[in-house]
């Protein structure tokens, strides 16, 4: 899978390539506009990852470029501004997520892997993992064939730790991940434990293997 | 306080009536005056001419004698007498009962008497004319006076009324403006010329000084704005690099938790710079897009959102009659989240927090134990907990949407509970 991080802050291009390398992703990167503009001229990439606010130019022509071209990418948003306005003509444009400065990396793992099953598997969205099946579009879970009932929280948590497979996830950006802004405003993150005890319960309950890991007391991780 | 126009009146007023009330006597003694020096002329001439007359008919002795007692008969205000002597003429001004017309009282005369010779033998003739009594002069001019005062009172208060509403108009005009401005709006005055010199300068004036405080104030907000915007992508690098550190098979435990740490500490700065520029945002008038909210059912949305937070505190949720505002569908969350995670993070755990929304009034009861500065409470950073540091904004961002829709927000503590109440008013449409 190849991902084009179009980004004008190395630091962060640098942190998003060694989260997204990690992942088996190949990553290439441009920092300013007339980069960005070539590697999308000249190459076919699954997912692009894009600021908007680029030297020499502006984020949202180069969406604009890419949808007149009919290029099939993926578009993530990536934006310092989190302007309503923005968000709204990006992704009528046909960008296909938008997200705000600052975020954690383990949200641009979850949203590229849903985009990019989405658009891989248009009709049939189905996660499977040895005995574990998620059904994405029908929102279903089996184990061995058996349907597991998971709340709305818990099917999510379980796709964002699917997304980030083999990586230690802090609670802070799970906590973040199930209730937005809400988790803004809690310095106490401990609601996560109670959706990560019941899924962790269930799954094991089915008879799924113990995939997810509780490391340091407070990170986790989907081990396969 | 009296009106501005009022003072200059209320001394025209006095002096007008000064000047009448001394202008009672002296009108007095020169109609006076000229009433007595006019009847006695008149006697004098009456006198002369029937002296005259009296001289040119050379009547003997007895002839003068029956036209004298004749001429006393039937002229009764004038009397012709011999006397032993001839004098020097004198008058006199006498007040006499009236005898024939007793309900008249008194009367006033002016007498003349001057005496001549008929036939060398000396004679007094005493000529009198009834003159205008001094009291009713005096009443006269005094009711005279007291008129024209009434006219002068009701012509300076009707002319100051139309002054006052032609002259001052502009003046009244700016007022108004300068009342109706509001810094938040960052609208210009502009001020049309009332092509007076005073006014147009004060309205130039005032232009100038508002045009410089809206600048200011709007340079402030958005340097708050950049400012926020600025730091979103330093955090973003320092929230990323702490995720790739998080990942490293070879930190410890305790950098683990360590990590945690920074990761508590960096959340609450992009919580604080996030709650900022939403701050600013909602000040520099964005998120105009307005739609028709049912608040119920936005309490109901919040509510399911805040399920998480079951253990911590039970929210009772009671909604009366529908209330549906017309207002921004993000800014009308943020509100009521805002509200509802107060209660929550302010409350001892488990709490019982309740939501009531009845007469066009919000209300959200926590329990707490002491009250808080109502007045700090909606300002900004003023945290007032230190067991609980919030963003410190929260409440700031509560007020600023209330202040944008016109909703009143406030806050009492009454019997161990905390009550904050958004008062929707009669704006919203009730049905």
């Amino acid at each position: 899978m190849k991902i084009l991080i179009i980004e004008d802050e190395v630091e962060l291009a640098s942190s998003m390539v060694t989260y997204l390398s990690s992942q088996h992703y190949l990553c290439e990167l441009a920092t300013d506009y007339p980069q960005a503009l070539e590697k999308i001229s000249n190459y076919q990439y699954d997912c692009i990852l894009l600021d908007l606010m680029l030297p020499g130019g502006n984020g949202m022509s180069i969406l604009k470029l890419l949808k007149a071209q009919n290029k099939e990418d993926g578009v993530i948003i990536i934006s310092a501004k989190n302007s309503l306005e923005d968000k709204v003509s990006g992704l009528q444009i046909g960008a296909d997520d938008y997200l705000a400065k600052p975020f954690h990396l383990p949200e641009l793992a979850a949203r590229i892997y849903s985009i990019l099953r989405r658009k891989n598997f248009t009709n049939s969205n189905v996660i499977a993992q040895n005995e574990l099946k998620i059904d994405v579009l029908s929102k279903s879970v089996t184990v061995n064939g058996i349907a597991v009932m998971l709340t709305k929280k818990e099917l999510d948590l379980l796709l964002f730790f699917v997304g980030n497979r083999n990586r230690v996830i802090s609670k802070s950006a799970l906590a973040e991940h199930i209730s937005g802004d809400l988790a803004d405003m809690l310095d106490n993150h401990d609601f996560i434990y109670a959706h990560i005890k019941n899924l962790k319960k269930k799954l094991l309950e089915a008879g799924c293997g113990n995939y997810l890991k509780t490391l340091y007391g407070n990170g986790y991780k989907w081990e396969v | 306080m009296i009106k501005l126009l009022d003072k200059p009146l209320k001394a025209f007023i006095i002096y007008s009536f000064v000047v009448l009330l001394c202008s009672i006597p002296v009108y007095f003694l020169m109609v006076d005056w000229i009433w007595v020096h006019e009847v006695k002329a008149h006697n004098q001439i009456v006198a002369e001419s029937t002296k005259k007359h009296l001289i040119d008919l050379r009547m003997d002795d007895r002839q003068v004698g029956e036209s004298v007692a004749l001429w006393n008969k039937l002229q009764p205000d004038t009397k012709l007498q011999q006397v032993p002597s001839i004098r020097p003429d004198s008058t006199y001004d006498i007040y006499r009962k009236n005898k024939y017309i007793p309900i008249k009282g008194y009367d006033r005369f002016q007498g003349l008497v001057t005496y001549f010779a008929i036939n060398g033998k000396p004679y007094s003739l005493t000529i009198e004319s009834n003159l205008e009594e001094s009291y009713e002069t005096i009443a006269g001019i005094t009711a005279i006076t007291i008129g024209f005062f009434i006219i002068l009172l009701l012509g300076f208060i009707k002319l100051n009324k139309r002054i006052s509403a032609r002259l001052w108009r502009p003046f009244y005009q700016t007022l108004e403006k300068i009342k109706a401005f509001d810094l938040n709006m960052q609208h210009q005055i502009s001020f049309e010329p009332s092509g007076i010199i005073e006014f147009d300068e004060m309205n130039t004036s005032i232009s100038n000084l508002v045009a410089s405080n809206v600048a200011v104030y709007r340079h402030q907000k958005e340097f708050v704005e950049n400012a926020a915007h600025e730091l979103q992508t330093p955090l973003a690098i320092v929230q990323s690099k702490l995720d790739v550190l998080f990942q490293n098979q070879e930190i410890t435990n305790e950098q683990a938790i360590l990590i945690e740490k920074i990761q508590n500490g960096l959340s609450r700065v992009s919580r604080i710079n996030k709650n900022l520029l939403l701050l600013a945002k909602i000040e520099n008038q964005q998120f105009l897009e307005k739609e028709q909210i049912d608040i119920g059912e936005a309490l109901d949305e919040v509510h399911s959102l805040l399920s998480d937070f079951e253990e911590e505190a039970t929210l009772h949720l009671e909604v009366g009659a529908k209330v549906v505002v017309d207002a921004n569908k993000m800014l009308v969350e943020t509100m009521l989240t805002n509200l509802l995670m107060n209660a929550i993070r302010h409350s001892a755990h488990p709490a019982e927090i309740r939501i009531s929304l009845f007469n066009n009034c919000l209300t959200v009861t926590n329990p707490g134990t002491a009250g808080l500065n109502s007045e700090k409470l909606f300002k900004r950073f003023s945290s007032v907990s230190k067991l609980t540091p919030g963003s410190g904004l929260g409440l700031s961002i509560v007020r600023e949407i209330c202040v944008r829709y016109h909703w009143n927000v406030s806050y009492v503590y009454l019997n161990q509970l905390h009550t904050f109440t958004v008062d929707f008013g009669s704006l919203s449409v009730n049905s």
